[in-house]
């Protein structure tokens, strides 16, 4: 089976969700695309694991996913804690790290 | 008890004299400690009288003893012992050292009385005392090195005694200074001897020394010079002698004590005691005496001049160990540590009798303005006269027979010793005029007010200044005391001068020659390794000596009585005339002035500039020039933290696919 | 035992910290406790004094593995190299912890006590430990424990000027930490012989010789670390403003055993190490000694701070002490360690001294505003007077002995450089003189008020004097003990054939452990035999 059009899906839904983390201001939507970006990088994972025929590359998939949700529960606790701080929901307005 | 025992014993009195009254110095009432500290001194004579008899009880092979107490640094090759040795030599340098301090100690129980630091005082001197002998008992170089720099700083903290005196703080570290210069002489001296012989063992040094280096070879040159420069710091000898006449910012007795019967003698001591290396380097024994006369003309010159009494008789100091300096050089050994004795009893004699007198005088050194004392203070005026006749030779009196006997030696050398002994007569001469013009300046003429209101019946009183610069005194201090003391009415200063009069009086008849040989034989054991033990002055030229020595005492008295009582004034006149040369004596001789371009000044200037400019610009400019490149650094890379979450994003995404590109390209 | 030793402290510390709560007496009661552990300490020292064996080598040892693929020990030994170093460490530490607990008002007022007094007691640690470790690893790991205390200690507590000084101390020797670990690193992987097992232990390193080339880069190495450590001229820009802003017995045991880890370093691990670099080498190193102590003399004597008086003349100080050690000769390094004790005796009281005479002189340690305090205070003018004469190395006192055993190493090895420093032995008597008088002599300085010091102001470093006038008693006490390490340190340096006897018979052997040790052992002979006269 030919896994070039799995490779080709998992690359654009990485560059989308690159370029969503670039251009969008939203955290939330920058944490949506950086799901996205994730997600792209399981499906490619997959499709390896798939051609080898070795588990590897599921395994790691899991892996991913755990992070991923553990990363999104921080995520939007931070979220939550800027809404509830009344902070700006942009993060350009959020630079306290310029040297 | 063995002669080592006592050996010990004499150290142990004053140490423990020391540490008593310091440990002990809130509670010691009144004169406690004056009487603590000459009793211990007394002990300690006592002590070397008993070494002295058990030495005499032994055959004249067995005289040389050693004892040690535990090892003090044996390691790595080196064998130091805390050890002692006891000889003839050792055992004379201890008696006339412990005897003529306790004379010192007794006068200054009353002199020091009312001294604030009177107890201060006695344990210093108590120390001072412990030091010197245990310089003159050591038993090898360390331990002599030990006691040489224990007198130093005895000497330090007795000269700035009243140390709220700048002028006395000042005196006090250049003596010090230079004291340490000579220590290093002395350690470098040792270091070599024990490269080169593996020990320091006095004894053991004198025995090797000859197996491993040749006669006049150049190291064991060097090693004498070095010894030299720590006999000459200590004993003030040119040219490290400019701290002496300084030295005078101490209490009178401490002059006495110190700067004029012990502590300078070391240096003589010092080279007699190492007779046996200066033996086999006679260039350096050469070099030593011609330094010893340049000494005693150039000091006894400046004494001429000088209008400070007590500083007067520092100059005669340097002069006299100039000659002892000369005769132990000259492998007179016996004849040098002779009048080294008869120094000690009359110099001793003549600071106590200055000591009254500047106490007379309620502080004033000046005899510019002091006249007429002799009928107000006629003890004080007979010891000074018996003191100044001794040093000035005259016939018949200690100093007449140490001395010529030096001079008899120079000649007997011959050939170019023969200088020596024209230098010697000279400055004979100059002392016997110095020594008198004291004598008529201060006792002789109209009574000055201060003699006069003494003899009315009592001292005179004054404000305390600083003798040197005048400026009012620090009462708290004191100088010396708010009260004075004269030898006419404290009994104790009286029983010790009179005690030094007759010794300086008939101390001679120990050695006259052709008559009397007592300290030639008690010494012989220890010089009886010299080459020129053997070496008797045939008696032609010591009658020659002798006669001129006692025409130049004559004729110098004859000319201060002319210039001073028959002509008075004329001296002013004679300075006039001789303004240039007064000028230079005056300036003595620009030593001061001479050191002070050479080495105070570059060095405090190399010290600015190392603290200003070095230290500023190099060192610091060190780290300057890091942070500096830090902080360039740094300021380029800020401008990445631009702080915008998208922007670290980009940069991210970008870098990651650089590298991805970067692995494709290789991997084709 | 000796990780007792290295490590009560530190858990006296953390139980000062835990009783530090924030009430009146925390602070008092936390110094207290500290003290007790400190003194526990000194007092373990001196069982090991009397406990040594002079005769054998390394003693006390505790040898764990500690991180086997690399090698790495937990090793700590002591034999009369760091013997009396520990001693030393563990008294100043003692006066430094009680005069932190009585230095009255500035105790009172410190902020945050249960913190200073962890501090003080994790540097006693760190330095025991720096002491005591017989893997490079290990003393590494102590070395550069030690900075960490410090700079909290002078940062947080300390006065004036303290950040930047503390920023200059931190980057001067982290600089020289680096240098070093990447060089220790090196020793290691470079030693290893194909297919064998690294090894971190120091007398283990020592069997397994480097090249040349590689032994000299690593010389330089750890030669900046330890001189910056020291500090020798001309890497010393850090002391100045350090010894201005740290507190007063912060500063005593940095002077005092801070200063002298460095100088150790080279004792313990260069010479054996690295012994063709240092041959390679001495002159160099001579030749910054010698500056130091020419530099650290003339700066003292022009310095109107009383502090850096003192710190000048410790770079003298410790010039002397690598003069003694790059002689490569016994007497040299006997006298350089003795003298390592000494200067620590006499720095640690002169910091006190001088605290005491601020306070006199309206906290400031200029010495123009000084002048006249004896008059008030005999005792105190009494005890600095011993304290100077020690400092300036009196004939008499045990800084004698040690400056004549240095300067005779070097006399025997290289003349030039001993003439020159004994020039430093005059120099010093003229800066400690003047320190002397400035402050206690001369007519009563305008903003002085001289009283007479306190039993609490004395305690801390009275005791401390005693051990001075002992030691100028009885220098052999140490000498003794130290000899046969010494020569043994120093012995691998040296180019002429050395005798098997020198090397130490079994009792070394045994101490070293492991079966291949007498095959060793006549390698390093073999090694030096080599060499031969050059």
């Amino acid at each position: 089976m030919d896994i070039a059009w799995y490779l080709v899906l998992s690359a654009f839904i990485f560059c989308i969700g690159a370029v969503g983390v670039m251009v969008r201001r939203s955290p939330l939507v920058i944490l949506i695309c950086l799901e996205l970006m994730l997600n792209g990088a399981n499906l490619a994972l997959a499709s390896f694991a798939r051609m080898t025929g070795t588990h590897d590359g599921q395994v790691f998939a899991l892996v991913v996913m755990i992070v991923a949700a553990a990363e999104v529960v921080v995520g939007l606790g931070l979220i939550v804690a800027m809404f509830r701080n009344r902070l700006p929901m942009d993060v350009d307005e959020m630079s306290e790290l310029r040297g | 008890m063995s002669p080592a025992a006592y050996g010990w014993l004499v150290l142990a009195f004053p140490l423990a004299g020391s540490i008593l009254i310091a440990l002990l110095w809130r509670s010691l009432p009144g004169r406690t400690a004056g009487w603590i500290g000459s009793a211990a001194i007394l002990l300690s004579f006592l002590s070397a009288v008993g070494a002295l008899v058990q030495l005499q009880d032994r055959s004249e092979h067995e005289r040389q003893l050693t004892s040690s107490l535990w090892d003090y640094a044996s390691t790595a090759g080196l064998d130091v012992k805390l050890g002692i040795l006891v000889d003839p030599l050792a055992v004379f340098m201890c008696l006339v050292v412990s005897g003529v301090s306790f004379l010192i100690h007794l006068y200054s129980v009353a002199y020091m009385a009312s001294d604030r630091g009177y107890r201060r005082y006695f344990s210093y001197l108590n120390f001072f005392v412990f030091s010197m002998l245990l310089l003159v008992l050591a038993g090898n170089f360390v331990i002599l090195i030990v006691g040489w720099a224990f007198v130093g700083f005895a000497s330090y903290a007795l000269i700035s005694f009243w140390y709220r005196r700048r002028t006395a703080t000042y005196a006090g570290m250049k003596a010090f200074v230079i004291n340490v210069i000579g220590d290093v002489g002395l350690v470098l001296a040792a270091i070599i001897l024990q490269r080169d012989l593996g020990t320091l063992d006095l004894p053991t040094v004198f025995a090797r020394a000859p197996e491993v280096f040749e006669r006049n070879e150049w190291l064991i040159v060097a090693v004498c010079l070095l010894i030299l420069v720590g006999a000459f710091a200590k004993s003030a000898q040119i040219p490290l002698h400019t701290w002496l006449p300084d030295a005078m910012e101490g209490p009178t007795p401490v002059s006495a004590l110190i700067h004029a019967a012990t502590m300078v003698t070391a240096g003589v001591y010092l080279i007699a005691r190492m007779h046996p290396l200066f033996e086999l380097a006679p260039t350096a024994a050469d070099i030593s005496a011609a330094i010893g006369a340049l000494t005693l003309v150039f000091a006894a010159s400046v004494a001429l001049v000088v209008t400070d009494l007590k500083r007067i008789i520092a100059y005669s100091t340097i002069s006299q160990i100039g000659y002892m300096v000369m005769g132990v050089s000259i492998a007179a050994y016996s004849a040098g540590m002779f009048h080294l004795m008869t120094h000690a009893f009359f110099k001793a004699l003549m600071f106590m009798a200055a000591g009254s007198v500047i106490a007379a005088m309620a502080g004033q050194q000046d005899i510019d303005r002091m006249s007429g004392l002799r009928r107000a203070m006629p003890r004080t005026f007979v010891a000074f006269l018996v003191a100044a006749m001794a040093l000035s030779a005259f016939p018949g009196f200690s100093g007449y027979f140490s001395k010529d006997e030096i001079l008899a030696f120079a000649a007997e050398r011959g050939g170019g010793y023969w200088i020596l002994y024209a230098a010697g007569t000279v400055a004979a001469l100059m002392t016997a005029f110095y020594a008198f013009r004291m004598i008529f300046r201060v006792f002789g003429g109209e009574p000055s007010e201060e003699a006069r209101e003494l003899e009315q019946g009592h001292i005179h009183h004054a404000e305390p200044v600083n003798p040197v610069t005048g400026e009012p005194e620090d009462t708290d201090v004191g100088y010396p005391g708010p009260e004075h003391h004269i030898a006419e009415r404290d009994r104790e200063m009286w029983i010790a001068m009179s005690v030094l009069m007759v010794l300086s009086v008939v101390g001679g008849v120990l050695q006259i020659p052709g008559v009397t040989h007592a300290i030639e034989h008690f010494l012989d054991p220890t010089f009886a390794d010299s080459r020129f033990a053997d070496t008797n002055v045939s008696g032609n030229l010591e009658a020659l000596a002798l006669v001129v020595g006692g025409l130049c005492s004559l004729a110098g008295i004859g000319l201060a009585y002319l210039l001073y009582v028959r002509m008075p004034g004329s001296t002013l006149a004679l300075a006039d005339r001789l303004r240039p040369l007064h000028r230079f004596l005056e300036r003595k001789w620009y030593f001061d002035e001479l050191y002070g371009v050479l080495v105070v000044r570059p060095l405090r200037a190399l010290g600015e500039w190392s603290s200003t400019v070095f230290e500023r610009v190099v060192i610091q400019g060190m780290v300057g020039s890091a942070t500096a490149a830090v902080r360039t650094g740094s300021t380029i890379v800020r401008v990445a933290q631009s702080g915008l979450l998208r922007y670290y994003a980009l940069l991210l995404l970008a870098g990651v696919g650089g590298l991805a590109l970067y692995f494709l390209l290789v991997s084709r | 035992m000796l990780s007792i030793l290295v490590f009560l402290p530190l858990a006296g510390g953390v139980l000062a910290a835990l009783v530090a709560r924030s009430d009146e007496y925390g602070g008092r009661r936390a110094g207290a406790v500290s003290t007790l552990f400190a003194l526990a300490t000194l007092g373990l020292s001196i069982a090991l004094i009397a406990d040594f064996d002079s005769g054998a080598g390394l003693q006390h040892v505790e040898d764990f593995t500690w991180i086997s693929e690399l090698g790495i020990h937990y090793r700590l030994g002591i034999d009369g190299i760091n013997l009396f170093l520990i001693a030393l460490t563990a008294l100043l530490w003692v006066a430094a912890t009680a005069g932190s607990l009585l230095a009255g008002p500035d105790a009172e007022r410190r902020p945050r006590p249960g913190l200073y007094f962890l501090m003080l007691a994790l540097g006693e640690t760190a330095v025991l430990g720096a002491f005591c470790a017989q893997d490079l690893a290990l003393f590494v790991l102590f070395f550069d424990l030690m900075l960490i205390p410090f700079y909290f200690l002078i940062g947080i507590w300390g006065h004036g000027n303290r950040v930047q000084a503390t920023t200059k101390f931190v980057i001067y020797t982290l600089v020289g930490s680096l240098l070093m670990l990447a060089a220790a690193v090196a020793t290691g992987i470079l030693a290893t012989p194909d297919g064998q097992q690294p090894t971190f232990v120091i007398q283990e390193l020592a069997q397994r010789p480097l090249s040349e080339g590689t032994q000299q880069w690593i010389f330089l190495f750890f030669a900046a670390a330890f001189l910056v450590k020291m500090p020798a001229f001309p890497l010393h820009a850090w002391m100045p403003d350090a010894y201005r802003a740290a507190p007063t017995p912060v500063l005593a045991v940095l002077s005092g055993v801070l200063s002298k880890v460095g100088a150790y370093g080279f004792l313990r691990i260069v010479l054996p190490l690295y012994p063709d670099a240092t041959v390679h080498f001495q002159e160099l190193m001579l030749l910054v000694a010698l500056a130091s102590i020419l530099y650290g003399s003339v700066m003292a004597f022009t310095q109107t701070s009383a502090t850096l008086v003192v710190g000048y003349s410790s770079i003298a100080q410790l010039g002397f002490i690598t003069l003694g050690i790059f002689a490569l000769r016994d007497e040299g390094a006997q006298g350089a360690v003795l003298q390592m004790v000494n200067h620590g005796l006499v720095v640690a009281p002169l910091f006190f001294i001088i605290a005491l005479l601020a306070a006199r002189a309206q906290g400031s340690d200029d010495l123009r505003q000084m002048g006249g305090m004896a008059v008030r205070a005999p005792v105190l003018a009494a005890l600095f007077l011993i304290v100077a004469l020690a400092t300036l190395a009196m004939p008499g006192s045990a800084n004698f002995v040690a400056e004549f055993l240095i300067l005779l190493g070097v006399f025997k090895s290289k003349i030039a450089f001993a003439i020159i420093a004994s020039a430093g032995v005059a120099l010093a008597a003229v800066y400690t003189i003047r320190l002397y008088q400035r402050s206690m002599h001369n007519p009563v300085g305008p903003a002085v008020e001289p009283r007479e010091m306190t039993f609490a102001e004395g305690a801390v470093w009275v005791p401390i004097v005693a051990v001075i006038i002992a030691l100028a008693v009885y220098p052999q006490l140490i000498l003794k003990r130290t000899e046969r390490s010494v020569s043994r340190s120093v012995a691998v340096t040296q180019t002429a054939p050395i005798e098997p006897a020198a090397l130490g018979g079994p009792n070394e052997a045994a101490a070293l452990g492991g079966p291949n040790e007498p095959a060793a052992l006549g390698g390093a002979i073999e090694r030096a035999a080599l060499r031969g006269p050059q």
